[in-house]
């Protein structure tokens, strides 16, 4: 059923599992299954995933400087995992389809 | 660069992004206010007024007109965003949101009623009745509503500074309403539906904000709001404009008339304006909260009697002037806050 959800039901589920991930590794993911290809592509998910932590659904737990460019070179990279805010949202919308 | 200088830089560059796109929106929201305003004298909403007014009275007249005029608003609005998330290539987010109807579509179709029937509904009956520069004050007022409907429902947090900021709004909305009551009183006739319409707009709008808080968390703003116009189109075009033509109004003989230039050209005009300042609007909620998305959206009082009185020359009432003042600086005290307060907008 992958592709055919919102991008943030998507981003939640993944995080559902209660382990920490880091913003390089969700990024990637989402684009390849929704083919977002591109730096816009990026952007625009990475952006969802900081709507999520303002929204108090994520947590940012870690952060560390991209020096090799993993990611994005001299950018901060973050870690994040779900609130119970974000489980109970993220359960709303997403465990019904699970 | 070590961490914490960057992180503080990140998130610096998140806030000041939210506040842009709430300044975005206040100019936006302001300028909607010039072709709100102008579309009243138009051709065929201005038969229409005096054809309607001449069998049911003035009061009902102006409301079935504005619902008209607020119909076609939400039609250019939705034209607007359509081309909006073509540009962003968000059709395809658009479908899958739309097909989420329980945990998002349903919270922004219960938005679209607040933001449409009530709160853009009442804005051109003020608009009509009173004048665009009240229309545009009256609705300072929704922050206030906003902010407590968000606190209690889900815990979203209102600094003692920001409570401060909705005392000074409030208190700028005593003097507007009171101030343009007492004025009138002396002269005997109060336009009572006008001022009807000011309330149902801070009311409805306020509404809005915390309800479309509730989908928007989990959904693209982008995505979100076109949705709710979606609602709102659905409500007018299939459901009040056909009522009230099944009771008698000519709503179809009228709607048909908007098709001449003039009359298009400011009706699309009101679309673009008012379609971007929503979209500025939802931008900011999710960087900044909505209490204080809200807040700095008010600013759109000042611009709106600014551009007014640029391009009408009107000058609005003491009461309009100073209420509308004590409003916007109860904006900046809510949005002046210190960044790192604002890192996590909800408690945990």
């Amino acid at each position: 059923m992958t592709g055919k959800r919102p991008i943030k039901f998507r981003i939640l589920e993944l995080f559902l599992d209660g382990e920490e991930h880091w913003n390089y590794e969700i990024v990637p993911k989402i684009q390849k299954e929704y083919n977002m290809k591109g730096n816009y592509g990026r952007d625009s998910i990475n952006f969802d995933i900081i709507e999520l932590a303002s929204g108090g659904m994520l947590k940012d737990v870690e952060q560390k400087v991209d020096e090799e460019g993993i990611y994005k070179k001299g950018f901060l990279l973050h870690k994040y995992i779900i609130t119970d805010f974000g489980r109970v949202r993220g359960s709303d919308a997403c465990i019904r389809y699970v | 660069m070590d961490l914490k200088a960057l992180k503080t830089q990140e998130s610096k560059r998140k806030i000041s992004k939210g506040y842009m796109w709430a300044l975005f929106c206040a100019v936006f929201w302001g300028i909607w206010y010039l072709p709100g305003t102008v579309v009243w004298v138009l051709n065929p909403f201005d038969e229409m007024y005096k054809i309607i007014a001449g069998t049911s009275g003035d009061a009902e007249s102006l409301v079935v007109t504005a619902a008209l005029i607020t119909a076609f608003n939400a039609l250019t609005v939705m034209l607007a965003l359509m081309l909006w998330n073509g540009v962003l290539g968000k059709f395809g987010e658009l479908g899958r949101t739309l097909k989420e109807f329980n945990p998002c579509s349903k919270w922004f179709f219960l938005a679209s009623i607040f933001g449409g029937p009530i709160a853009i509904l009442g804005s051109f009956m003020a608009m009509g009745f009173i004048g665009g520069a009240f229309a545009a004050v009256a609705a300072l007022l929704y922050p206030v509503i906003g902010s407590v409907l968000a606190y209690y429902w889900y815990g979203e947090k209102i600094s003692k500074r920001a409570a401060t900021g909705i005392i000074i709004i409030i208190l700028g909305g005593i003097t507007i309403f009171g101030g343009g009551v007492m004025t009138e009183l002396a002269t005997g006739k109060i336009p009572w539906i006008g001022y009807l319409g000011g309330l149902m707009a801070a009311a409805g709008w306020g509404i809005e904000g915390a309800i479309a808080g509730k989908g928007l968390d989990i959904s693209e703003p982008d995505v979100g709001l076109t949705l709710r116009f979606l609602g709102e189109n659905i409500i007018w075009w299939i459901i009040i404009v056909p009522i009230l033509a099944i009771v008698g109004f000519p709503m179809y003989s009228f709607a048909l008339q908007a098709f001449e230039p003039l009359t298009l050209l400011v009706l699309i005009f009101a679309g673009i304006t008012f379609g971007f300042c929503y979209v500025c609007w939802y931008k900011s909620f999710p960087l900044i909260g909505v209490g204080r998305g809200q807040g700095i959206g008010n600013l759109y009082g000042l611009f709106a009697i600014i551009f007014i009185f640029l391009f009408f020359g009107e000058i609005p009432e003491w009461t309009i002037l100073v209420g509308g003042t004590l409003c916007v600086i109860g904006s900046f005290t809510m949005f002046t806050e210190e960044t790192s307060a604002l890192e996590t907008l909800r408690g945990e």
